[in-house]
């Protein structure tokens, strides 16, 4: 052996010694620390705003809502002295909330983050959110939020989630085929109503292509799920027990299920709405949020736009959703501060009412309401005050489906296997609630201490 | 017993000079031998110092990882020992998991190898028009993964993709390739080797080219035929890269995700979850650190074996010139 290869071997074994040495130490300190301070996520500041405390909120919003909250950070940046609001999109609330959880983990978080219904219990629940009370007045976020929606928010007596960009399902329908159809200009009654009307909707045809009477998302299917499950007389979940194989949600799935494989006049999609926008389906339970994109679709598409309640069968049942705000506890008091500022800025009348009408989400500051420019809007525009007058008859979603994590995907995930491989609805869903009464025990302790 | 100086070797009455002659050489050498050391070092510690931290600390912690339960936010990771193994090992869905992972793996890699061998055997002739088509073979291997995506969603949509109109003159529907469970895995398979057929191809034609001439000349006098002379000697002769691209493209494809993200995220249910989406959907939307360990520990651990079976028995029957 040459004198070099020995001596290499004798380092090398020296090295891995020190490799080992290093990685043992490390395993006890462990890497990624989820106490102490966190940084700020970097990003530019015009030079005019270079002063300011600098607060940089994570948002979920693209497009037209991302246009609608960046005119009102504008708005917000050029009518003070001190703070900067910086917006970084992050994408959808599922990789907003993986980006806010890693970023935890590496000890750099935003001071604002929208956060969705679903999401943001997991931060609540790992005490990684700062209470909103110590820095908005609570008998001022009273007077102002409407209060079923605050109230979503709000656990053992504290703030932690602020509505934004709250929305509930809504039933959307073209008018336009419902008329060639021959069938009533309104959202159905029940179900069965919208299934008798079937058989004249399906006959139709747009550019060579059949009409299909409805399409179920691919992706966060569960949530307009949640009011299916409702409507059948079933649930979810009773508490964290878990009810989703049984009664009412299987039911409604295999309702779907029928219309999928049997009757062939619904299918799963990437996107419904595009599907609806492009008048392959006649109708389709959606988010409110959805009702701008929808609406200037079918005006460049040369047909008109319905809304209405969502249809009952056994009962009525429609939940909320969206996204809503919420700070993390390990951020600097001052930047929170800063962050309560831009969150008051927000829920002004006019400010509060510009988001609804730019984007479709429900008012969530009940006042914006009577300001002249969605009280307008409301009068002229019927699918906006649909949305507005559901808004009483809503409810939180069913506990397992918020509160534990990755519920929404295994439900949706059973879902698809419904709508796609046409699996007998009583057989998916025992698979999904075997799986979530697994995730329900291992949580269930952390849950219940914090409810 | 008293050992004198000549039994040891040495002698008391050898000169001086020699003596210090001789001395000198393992003091000269033990110098050469220490700066050699330094050398090393110097070159190899860099290199090691990332290594150490890039790779093997990764794998260090994921194995530690694996042995806790932690959601990712709680300042307690909590030590489980094998527990998250032996969940795993027991879900059905985890078992479902590495099922469909050998069919993507097998259809990509026996696909990708036997379509890059045609395509390397075509731009191997002498004609008009092969740089081009070899330009284009390899193109698809350097786009992202997320807009190979987008682009095959598009080329997939039943209603207005490009597979609309080229199924309707046999008299077919388009099936709903991303939103169908019986098509989707399959579509998947087919845009992988979209996009990775070109590298296969270049690196067989370069293989191809270094072929010796004269072994096909003397087949060609014997009377071989094109088909013979394929298998009894571009394939043996290909072994050596036919053996490099089953290992990297075995490996390759265990870690696909990006195009899975884009296209299926592991569904419809979970009839496109290979490994790597489940380890993604157990650490970052279960946010179950733990559990999403030992998948990654397990899938180590399973490469690790392919290639080292690969060598073991693969390379036997490779034929280096």
């Amino acid at each position: 052996m040459s004198p070099v290869l020995r001596s290499a071997s004798v380092g090398r074994r020296a090295l891995l010694g020190l490799g080992a040495g290093a990685a043992a130490s490390a395993l006890l300190t462990a890497c990624g620390s989820t106490s102490g301070t966190v940084a700020q996520p970097a990003g530019e500041v015009p030079a005019r705003y270079g002063r300011r405390t600098r607060v940089v909120l994570w948002s979920t919003f693209a497009d037209v809502p991302g246009k609608a909250l960046q005119t009102l950070v504008d708005r917000f940046n050029a009518g003070q002295r001190d703070i900067y609001v910086d917006v970084q999109f992050q994408g959808s609330y599922d990789e907003c909330a993986q980006k806010a959880v890693v970023g935890l983990v590496a000890g750099q978080v935003p001071d604002l983050c929208v956060l969705s219904d679903v999401k943001w219990y997991k931060f609540y629940f790992g005490d990684a959110l700062e209470s909103w009370d110590d820095y908005l007045d609570p008998a001022w976020m009273d007077r102002t939020y409407q209060p079923r929606l605050l109230k979503e928010g709000r656990l053992k007596g504290h703030t932690w989630w602020l509505p934004l960009a709250r929305s509930t399902p809504l039933f959307y329908y073209n008018r336009t085929l419902f008329r060639k159809a021959g069938v009533p200009d309104r959202a159905p009654r029940t179900w069965d109503e919208l299934y008798e009307w079937s058989k004249d909707i399906t006959k139709l045809e747009v550019k060579g292509k059949r009409v299909a009477l409805e399409a179920y998302q691919k992706i966060d299917g569960d949530w307009m799920f949640q009011c299916s499950a409702w409507q059948w007389g079933g649930a979810y979940s009773d508490g964290l027990d878990v009810t989703i194989d049984h009664g009412g949600a299987v039911a409604a799935a295999e309702w779907q299920r029928r219309l999928v494989h049997r009757d062939r006049i619904a299918y799963m999609a990437d996107s419904p709405q595009n599907d609806l926008a492009n008048q392959l389906i006649a109708t389709h339970v959606n988010s409110t949020g959805g009702l701008k994109m929808l609406t200037e679709a079918a005006k460049a598409g040369g047909w008109e736009l319905g809304t209405g309640f969502l249809p009952r069968q056994e009962e009525f049942g429609v939940t909320t959703g969206g996204g809503g705000l919420g700070m993390f506890r390990r951020t600097p008091r001052e930047r929170k501060q800063a962050a309560a500022e831009f969150v008051r800025f927000l829920a002004r009348p006019e400010n509060a009412a510009q988001w609804t009408v730019d984007t479709g989400y429900m008012p969530v500051v009940p006042a914006a309401t009577k300001t002249p420019v969605l009280a307008r809007l409301m009068k002229d525009d019927p699918n906006v005050h649909t949305a507005v007058k559901q808004l009483p008859l809503t409810r939180k979603g069913d506990q397992v489906r918020m509160m534990v994590p990755n519920a929404n995907v295994q439900i949706y995930t059973g879902l698809q296997n419904v709508w796609s491989a046409d699996v007998p609805a009583e057989k998916a869903f025992a698979a999904v609630a075997e799986r979530l009464r697994k995730n329900v025990d291992r949580h269930r302790d952390s849950i219940e201490e914090h409810l | 017993m008293t050992v004198t100086d000549a039994q040891r070797g040495g002698s008391v009455a050898a000169p001086p000079r020699a003596a210090s002659a001789q001395d000198a050489g393992p003091r000269a050498r033990a110098r050469r031998r220490r700066r050699d050391h330094l050398l090393f070092a110097a070159f190899a510690a860099p290199n090691f110092f990332f290594l150490l931290v890039f790779a093997y600390w990764p794998v260090v912690y994921n194995g530690y990882l694996s042995l806790t339960d932690w959601d990712m936010i709680s300042p307690v990771k909590k030590f489980v020992g094998l527990t998250n193994y032996v969940d795993l090992i027991a879900d059905p869905d985890f078992r479902g998991t590495l099922w469909t992972t050998v069919l993507f793996v097998v259809g990509i890699v026996a696909g990708g190898m036997v379509l890059g061998l045609a395509i390397a055997l075509l731009l191997n002739q002498k004609l008009r028009g092969t740089r081009v088509v070899r330009t284009l073979t390899f193109a698809p291997y350097v786009l992202s993964g997320a807009a190979v995506g987008t682009l095959w969603l598009f080329v997939f949509d039943p209603n207005y993709g490009l597979i609309r109109p080229l199924m309707a003159p046999l008299g077919l529907t388009a099936p709903a390739m991303m939103t169908d469970s019986k098509w989707s895995l399959f579509g998947l398979v087919v845009v992988y080797l979209w996009k990775n057929t070109g590298f296969v191809a270049v690196v067989y034609l370069a293989g191809l080219q270094s072929m010796p001439r004269d072994v096909y000349e003397a087949a060609a006098l014997d009377g071989a035929s094109a088909w013979t002379r394929l298998r009894r000697i571009t394939v043996p002769l290909l072994s050596p890269v036919t053996f490099f691209l089953l290992v990297t493209s075995v490996i390759t494809t265990f870690q696909a995700f990006d195009v899975i993200a884009v296209m299926t995220g592991g569904g419809p249910g979970t009839s496109t979850s290979i490994l790597s989406w489940f380890i993604y959907d157990q650490g970052f939307r279960a946010f179950d650190a733990g559990r999403s360990a030992a998948g990654a520990m397990i899938m180590f651990v399973v490469l690790l074996l392919i290639t080292g079976l690969q060598a073991r028995y693969l390379e036997r029957k490779v034929h280096y010139q």
